[in-house]
């Protein structure tokens, strides 16, 4: 029962603060810095189900996240939906479009796979730039008018807010939820031997593509979200190959495999280039520091921050999961 | 008693030098990371040029006050992931009481949400598109010409030297040179034009050889297009050494750095639409002149300014002249002000549209087209040619 951890009681509380402390102080500085710290712990999260329990690392995983921004965006502003509706929507969309194309590319394995989700990541960005409907290369903008539906921009981002707090700690359910079924058993067997899986009777293709798909369902409602937000959308920005990057390097400072990992590493992750950007006088090295920093963690504490935990506090592996 | 009296001198002097001191913090981001790197580099120098001549000479002055300028910034990276966590930063803690807009469209675009929200005066410079002009702002005011009209002047220029040329179009597939190449394309249509090629490349293309045979294959005379400074060079470079046989070359951006230069043969006659040159002779109303603004600029930089840098500058200048105007830095009063403003400074004139449907679209200022051209001692140097009446060579048509 999920409702027995510890940990699941701990992803609430932690939601609930995030949402309540910037909105009881009413501080729009801190809601901007902890929405990205928010939408870092979703795209980790989401992304150690493929990489972490699956032992599949994904390149392109920012591709849901882009195409969910477009389906939402073009459903909220061009089909006047509304912007809960269409963010669902778009998770649904894009679940599907994963199930599809996991079906295909999940056959490879290892490092052919880690290059064929490269490929899904330029091919889709090159169909959207051509796609008229999406406002090819130039995108799509939101009209300020848009906001004005939810009460005026003011309401509106704190709405999104909450709705993008909300995907966070379903993120982290989600990774909980999987990790205790009979259905993250068989990923966590698929990660230490695929072939072993198979003759245990396991249905490999199956699996990967159902973990693909509920993948890609939550990064693309956050999509629908931040880039409503962020009130336009065009492919450079939707698809950034070094967002996609940046998760697996969350990945790695957390801990992959594990749930509190996914989340604290992009949480951490976030919060020190944030930082970093805007110190006065550490900007000017932020990469160079995030770089060292990185590069200590991977030396030095491969398991990630709670791989290190777990060694130093064997019993923490009850709790924190 | 006298041991207090330092510590109690120090703290009055304080309050007295705070109090009295007026200071007017401006806020943006610098791309000082990223892909626009040079581009927004070049604004910000335009910005701390004009914010140093203007504490130079006491402030800016409104109501009977004198405010000194202070500026906050922050590193957005290039991208537009971060754009609005930093200006909603700039504003709630850092109290800017005007904004300057970070450079690219994209970024604007995005940084908009957040200053309209918070009513706040952004004046938007190296951002071209229009679209966001048209989603119903109150607080923009763009200083660029918009991206549509960036090829019209060419096509203007064209239509009187060869009326028959064949058209190529071969452009960046990114949002502004998409932006601008669309309504050009209708443009030269309109004008009778023959669009005999028309292909968007992707960005960070470095080999254009199929591209280029193409164009060669649809016996295009003329060649528009380009997006930004690494991959019109390199279409420029390839162009050359292909020896395509075009008599007119016209790229965006990229042939407006002083780098361009350093292409040698290949540079030679490449025109590029500009927001302002150093030779364009425009009577300045306010501020200093073209001469004067090119001179300090190099003087400080070491470096040619490019309009990049000239538009930076020329925000500031407007936003001045609009606090004096209004005799105080309240953001509705400076709004009035700017919606009035209809002058001409060294960066040519500026006037911002007032309608509901497209509040701040830059409606004043218009484009020059610049050409690199071989002065007599066989030195590269970018020549006005269009408009004629700002024109510092005649066009050299056909380049070959």
């Amino acid at each position: 029962m999920i409702l027995r951890r510890p940990v699941f009681w701990l992803i609430l509380i932690f939601a609930a603060l995030m949402a309540f402390i910037p909105f009881h102080a009413n501080d729009v500085s801190m809601r901007e810095d902890l929405i990205l710290v928010a939408l870092a712990v979703i795209l980790a999260s989401n992304l150690n189900l493929m990489i972490g329990y699956t032992g599949y690392v994904n390149f392109g995983h920012i591709v849901f996240y882009g195409l969910g921004g477009y389906v939402g965006l073009y459903l909220a502003t061009v089909r006047n939906w509304n912007l809960v509706l269409a963010a669902l929507a778009a998770g649904l969309v894009v679940s599907l479009f994963a199930l599809a194309l996991g079906m295909g590319i999940l056959r490879l394995r290892g490092a052919y796979f880690a290059l064929a989700t490269i490929g899904v990541l330029l091919a889709v960005q090159s169909f959207v730039a051509n796609f008229d409907p999406w406002g090819r290369s130039t995108g799509m903008y939101v009209d300020f008018s848009a906001y004005q539906r939810l009460g005026g921009a003011r309401h509106a981002l704190w709405m999104t807010y909450f709705l993008v707090i909300g995907v966070m700690a379903l993120s982290m359910i989600l990774s909980l939820g999987i990790k205790i079924s009979k259905f993250g058993l068989g990923l966590f067997a698929i990660r230490e031997d695929e072939d072993a899986a198979v003759v245990l009777g396991v249905n490999t293709t199956v699996f990967k593509a159902i973990i693909y798909s509920v993948s890609a369902f939550l990064p693309a409602v956050a999509g629908a979200l931040m880039f409503y937000k962020n009130g336009m959308i065009d492919p450079s920005i939707a698809f950034e190959f070094m967002l996609s990057l940046e998760g697996i390097v969350m990945l790695m400072l957390g801990g992959k495999g594990t749930v509190v990992g996914a989340a604290l590493g992009g949480g951490l992750y976030e919060k020190l280039r944030s930082y970093l950007l805007t110190s006065p006088k550490l900007s000017n090295f932020q990469l160079v520091i995030a770089g060292a920093l990185l590069l200590l963690v991977v030396l030095f504490a491969p398991g990630g921050l709670i791989g290190w935990l777990y060694r130093l506090v064997p019993r923490a592996r009850k709790v924190i999961e | 008693m006298k041991r207090l009296a330092l510590p109690i001198f120090l703290v009055v002097a304080l309050f007295v030098t705070t109090g009295f001191a007026q200071n007017l913090t401006l806020g943006f981001t610098v791309s000082n990371t990223g892909a626009l790197n040079v581009d927004s580099v070049e604004q910000l120098h335009g910005f701390e040029l004009w914010r140093d001549q203007v504490n130079a000479a006491g402030g800016i002055k409104a109501g009977g006050k004198s405010y000194k300028i202070q500026f906050v910034s922050y590193d957005d990276e290039s991208n537009t992931k971060r754009v609005q966590q930093l200006y909603s930063r700039l504003i709630l803690q850092d109290k800017a009481d005007f904004l300057f807009s970070p450079y690219s469209s994209s970024l604007t675009a995005t940084a908009a949400i957040v200053t309209e929200q918070y009513e706040k005066i952004m004046l938007t410079t190296g951002a071209a598109e229009g679209k966001t002009y048209t989603l119903g702002n109150h607080y923009l005011f763009q200083m660029f010409t918009p991206g549509a009209e960036y090829l019209k002047g060419v096509l203007d220029m064209l239509k009187t030297k060869d009326p028959k040329a064949a058209v190529a179009f071969v452009y960046e597939d990114a949002s502004f040179s998409v932006a601008v190449v669309n309504p050009a394309k209708e443009y030269a249509q309109k004008l009778g034009f023959n669009v005999a090629f028309s292909e968007a490349y992707a960005p960070n293309t470095t080999d254009f050889s199929a591209i280029i045979d193409k164009v060669i294959a649809s016996k295009s005379t003329v060649l528009l297009g380009g997006g930004h400074y690494a991959d019109g060079s390199t279409l420029a470079r390839q162009v050359y050494s292909h020896k395509v046989p075009l008599k007119m070359i016209t790229l965006l951006v990229a042939p407006d750095s002083p780098q361009w230069g350093e292409l040698g043969d290949a540079a030679v006659g490449v025109i590029v639409p500009s927001q302002w040159e150093p030779q364009t002779a425009f009577k300045a109303q306010y501020g200093p002149s073209g001469a004067e603004f090119a001179k300090a600029y190099t003087a400080k930089y070491n470096t040619p300014p490019s309009y990049e840098s000239a538009g930076g500058y020329a925000s500031g200048l407007v936003l001045q002249h609009a606090i004096e105007q209004a005799g105080s830095t309240d953001t509705a009063k400076v709004a009035a002000a700017l919606n009035a403003t209809d002058i001409t400074t060294f960066y040519g004139r500026s006037k911002f549209a007032t309608e509901a449907n497209q509040h701040g679209l830059q409606v004043g200022h218009a484009m020059v087209l610049a050409q690199w051209q071989k002065d007599k001692s066989g030195k590269l140097v970018k020549q006005v040619v269009w408009p004629l009446a700002a024109k510092s060579a005649n066009l050299v048509y056909p380049i070959h």
